[in-house]
């Protein structure tokens, strides 16, 4: 496994991922697939810190890493459960038609 | 050698994340995201991180997908309805959006990209061991370290309370 990998495609790819979870979280309705679009964006980050970790040779982009994935966590398992509540108040998780807030 | 499996790993990673973009069906996203996660990891044992990639399968493929999974046959979703009248001009802006980010992205990129290659040789050794991450995480990141574990907590409790049907005074 003798070999470099440019730090431009690590950015690259960390990008183009960013750029398809963003799509998906200002295109889609569903309240379950903007959720699963925000956690691809949060892995693009991800992908970067780790790019220049690498890069740099410390070890300061795994623990960035690491502390990102523990709370993805943390916010994974708040966020469905506000989905399940909202689904036993309004049978929809369709963002179109919660509109409760919204003048 | 690494860069073509780093690139074709990075490819396959951005393919399988617009599957779940450009599919209605909710269980097809998020197991599409799943394959995702794991071509994903194999780019991070290329970036010589084998212990984020190795949380990458259990924590998120493992367990935060798993959840997912959970939730949508909880709540058994139907299929999302084709919307073409309901929010036009939203549409518009979004897609507006996504590709002035995108062209905003490359050029910077391209601009200000580093050269700088990634270079799997002049990693230590050790570099890719799971000891020294520990030793670091467990030193220079204690308290956030700790931290985490009172956020992981509030997290438990929080989500309990939510889905919790009892009524509360």
């Amino acid at each position: 496994m003798i070999g470099t990998i440019p730090l431009t495609d690590v950015l690259l790819a960390s990008a183009a991922l960013f750029a398809v979870g963003l799509a998906g979280a200002l295109l889609r309705s569903n309240a379950i697939a903007i959720f699963l679009s925000i956690e691809v964006m949060m892995n693009a980050a991800n992908l970067a810190l780790l790019g220049y970790g690498a890069a740099s040779g410390t070890l300061e982009g795994q623990a960035a890493v690491f502390f990102v994935i523990a709370i993805a966590a943390a916010e994974a398992s708040v966020g469905l459960a506000i989905f399940v509540a909202l689904f036993r108040h309004t049978e929809t998780i369709d963002v179109n038609k919660i509109h409760l807030l919204k003048w | 050698m690494a860069r073509i499996v780093f690139d074709s790993a990075a490819v396959l990673t951005i393919v399988f994340a617009a599957v779940m973009v450009l599919s209605r069906h909710p269980v097809k996203g998020v197991l599409s995201v799943v394959v995702s996660f794991f071509f994903l990891a194999v780019a991070y044992v290329l970036l010589a991180a084998p212990f984020i990639a190795a949380i990458q399968v259990i924590v998120y493929a493992g367990a935060i997908l798993v959840l997912f999974l959970f939730v949508l046959m909880l709540l058994n979703i139907r299929l999302e309805e084709v919307e073409t009248d309901t929010r036009p001009i939203q549409r518009v802006l979004g897609g507006g959006a996504i590709l002035l980010f995108t062209i905003l992205l490359v050029t910077l990129l391209s601009a200000r990209g580093a050269p700088k290659a990634v270079d799997q040789a002049l990693a230590t050794p050790s570099s890719g061991a799971i000891e020294p991450v520990a030793r670091f995480v467990f030193s220079e990141y204690l308290l956030p370290f700790e931290a985490l574990s009172v956020l992981l907590l509030a997290a438990l409790v929080g989500a309990f309370v939510l889905v919790s049907r009892e009524k509360r005074p």
